[in-house]
């Protein structure tokens, strides 16, 4: 691509201090969502995609041990702003958060209208409250939910419905991105498939792109262009989402695939042994090496981030022995 | 009866009352509403179903947790209406929960885990609850036994912990498995690993498993027949392949439909969804319980009357007005649908 993409990740870390020591969530992440594009991170729990999120939007908790890296942001740096610019100028108005169970995010005592109205007021983007009740009644619309919920408390909506107002919360602003922490993943069946298809009406619609957290591949299949896989606080393997269910090129990767439990595909899963290393104490080599099928000797020094032909990269000795074969 | 099922469930429901003030009757919730199935023995049949339909509540009381209001529960040809049949029938279950960390006491080791229930049955001496612990262990792959054996839970794995429960729930050497949803909570590469374990479980201890899920696509190759739960009924029983390949209620189509398999078209188009939400399970719909949100449903019969369950194929039975006139199923004794116990 040549033209700058619309977030970019540069070896960013996020370590947190605990009693054992320093728990490298975030360990040297690169990572780029175009324009108009979703990008799934996919992976297990543990893996650091949660800390990823909150790393891009600087949301910290208080025991952080190390911080740092780059976060671009249309060109702009938004590791080196002040907080204080960064919250005005940056937090909901360009770059925005649908938690993690976000149905459980609304503040209880507060109207569905008045949480979704908080940003508009808080960004002096409205002055009368009439003209915050219009942009509330448009944003609640805009993901399916009529006009007259926005007076009611959110214990008086579904989960489904809880759900969509946290996504119109985080849309009321009109952000270039949105982060979605596992929009669905306590979700039933069906209303998983309606809150997907909502995304995706959203996606083709605002033109908004979406960086999707989750850990289940079929939903990153739902809405994602490309896929950042990520493993033991690195992303091993990034590239489009065809590539990546039809030719997945990390071991790591193929694992995966193979693992799944799916409902039409025929052959029965394999399951992927081991577990993921320690984040405390990480390897010092290829952190899946433990667990990898084709280890050989280079995998005790740490792999290069490789190009992969069709975009994106793979963090892997094997290609990386190709990738100097074909030179 | 000859080949005896080794467990008939006839007409069933479980009903909880709801009060206000802690005594005035203000009604029932519905969960389970006059259930009936068959498992055989060696037999897995998968119940399927979204929140709140009921599926939980049937398992518990399929484990004896929570007294049946109505119906009839069979096991092993014994009719269990007693306390004693209860008790009695309650040693030969074992259970899989959810969410296996907070099924595991914390402070327990798993040594002790796994004695508890041998102490609590009988096995007083020492030496032969040793045995059949390091037993226990070998056959849910937890090896060496002597080195989990003074582990506590949180020095465990997701999977690992699962792989407990499930050595926990088989150590008395039960009959049937009641495993409500096993592997909700667990990452997706290690859910294969503990739905084969269940597999090979059932298959090499001639086990029957109920396996409650609200997660369609984990049914394909751990179970023998799927049953579909909907508001406290089951509208749907098949075997795995009929059901995937031929769904016949319109719910199981829709829910087989908003099920997403990793495929890069995904992305590009919208599925299909029934409008609205499950039912209430206090006041719920008349006729068929789905007829509100259903895309066939037929004006004058869906919304009056409530659909038998019609034999549509080999085994194969879906509760819908759409099969009428295919042969009505009556494993069901009478039961008349609505009123008060």
């Amino acid at each position: 691509m040549t033209v700058a993409p619309l977030l970019r990740v540069e070896d960013l870390h996020l370590h947190f201090r605990t009693a054992a020591g320093p728990v490298r969530a975030v360990d040297g992440v690169y990572l780029e969502v175009g324009r108009g594009r979703t990008v799934a991170v996919l992976g297990e729990s543990g893996c650091g995609k949660t800390s990823l999120a909150r790393a891009i939007l600087r949301l910290l908790p208080r025991n952080v041990a190390h911080y740092s890296g780059r976060v671009l942001l249309d060109g702009e740096d938004l590791m080196a702003l002040p907080e204080e610019h960064f919250r005005q100028e940056v937090r909901w108005a360009r770059l925005s958060l649908v938690p993690q169970a976000a149905m459980n995010s609304l503040n209880p005592v507060l109207r569905v209208g008045d949480q979704v109205a908080e940003p508009l007021w808080l960004h002096g983007r409205v002055r009368r409250p009439e003209e915050a009740r219009d942009q509330v009644v448009e944003a609640l619309r805009r993901v399916g939910v009529p006009a007259e919920f926005a007076d009611r408390y959110p214990f008086e909506l579904s989960g489904g419905m809880r759900q969509r107002v946290a996504i119109a919360m985080a849309l009321v602003l009109r952000p270039q991105l949105v982060v979605l922490d596992e929009p669905t993943s306590a979700l039933d069946v069906l209303t998983q498939a309606n809150l997907l298809n909502l995304l995706k009406t959203l996606r083709w619609e605002l033109g908004t792109s979406f960086l999707l957290i989750t850990h289940d591949l079929a939903t990153a299949s739902e809405l994602a262009d490309d896929v950042a896989l990520m493993y033991a606080g690195q992303i091993v393997e990034f590239g489009p989402l065809d590539r990546f269910l039809t030719r997945p090129l990390h071991p790591y990767a193929q694992a995966l695939r193979a693992s799944v439990v799916s409902l039409r595909e025929e052959r029965a899963p394999q399951p992927l042994p081991g577990r993921p290393p320690s984040l405390l104490n990480p390897p010092a080599g290829c952190r899946f090496a433990e667990r990898c099928p084709a280890r050989f000797d280079p995998c005790g020094q740490a792999p290069p981030l490789v190009p992969v032909e069709g975009g994106g990269q793979v963090m892997c000795w094997l290609h990386a022995q190709e990738a100097s074969r074909a030179r | 009866m000859p080949g005896d099922p080794l467990l008939a469930v006839r007409g069933l429901a479980t009903w909880y009352e709801l009060r206000r003030w802690g005594f005035l009757h203000q009604g029932w919730v519905r969960a389970v509403d006059g259930v009936s199935f068959q498992l055989a023995e060696g037999e897995a049949v998968a119940v399927v179903g979204e929140s709140g339909c009921g599926k939980s509540t049937l398992a518990k009381t399929l484990l004896g947790l929570v007294r049946p209001l109505r119906g009839e529960v069979w096991f092993e040809g014994r009719r269990l209406s007693s306390a004693d049949d209860w008790r009695w029938y309650r040693r030969r279950v074992g259970y899989v929960q959810q969410d296996p960390y907070g099924a595991l006491p914390p402070f327990m080791s798993v040594r002790r885990i796994l004695e508890e229930p041998l102490v609590v049955n009988g096995v007083s001496s020492p030496s032969k609850r040793r045995a059949r612990v390091v037993e226990a262990l070998e056959a849910v792959q937890l090896v060496p036994p002597e080195e989990f054996l003074p582990r506590f839970p949180h020095m465990l794995s997701g999977g690992q912990q699962q792989r407990l429960v499930v050595a926990r729930a088989t150590i008395l050497g039960p009959r049937l498995l009641v495993a409500d949803e096993p592997v909700s909570m667990l990452d997706a590469s290690v859910r294969a690993e503990v739905l084969q374990l269940l597999r090979s479980l059932q298959q090499r201890h001639r086990l029957s498993v109920v396996y409650i899920t609200h997660d369609l696509s984990t049914v394909r190759h751990f179970c023998e027949r799927v049953l579909v739960m909907y508001a406290g009924k089951l509208v749907e029983q098949a075997q795995v392949a009929d059901l995937l390949r031929e769904p016949k209620h319109p719910y199981t189509q829709a829910l087989l439909a908003a099920i997403p398999d990793p495929d890069p078209d995904n992305a590009r188009r919208l599925r299909p969804v029934p409008p609205g939400e499950p039912p209430s399970l206090v006041r719920p719909p008349e006729g068929c319980r789905f007829h509100p949100r259903c895309p066939a449903a037929i004006p004058g019969v869906c919304d009056r009357r409530e659909p038998p369950d019609f034999e549509v194929g080999a085994g194969h039975v879906a509760a819908c007005w759409l099969y009428e006139g295919a042969r009505t199923v009556t494993t069901a004794p009478a039961v008349e649908g609505g009123g008060s116990p």
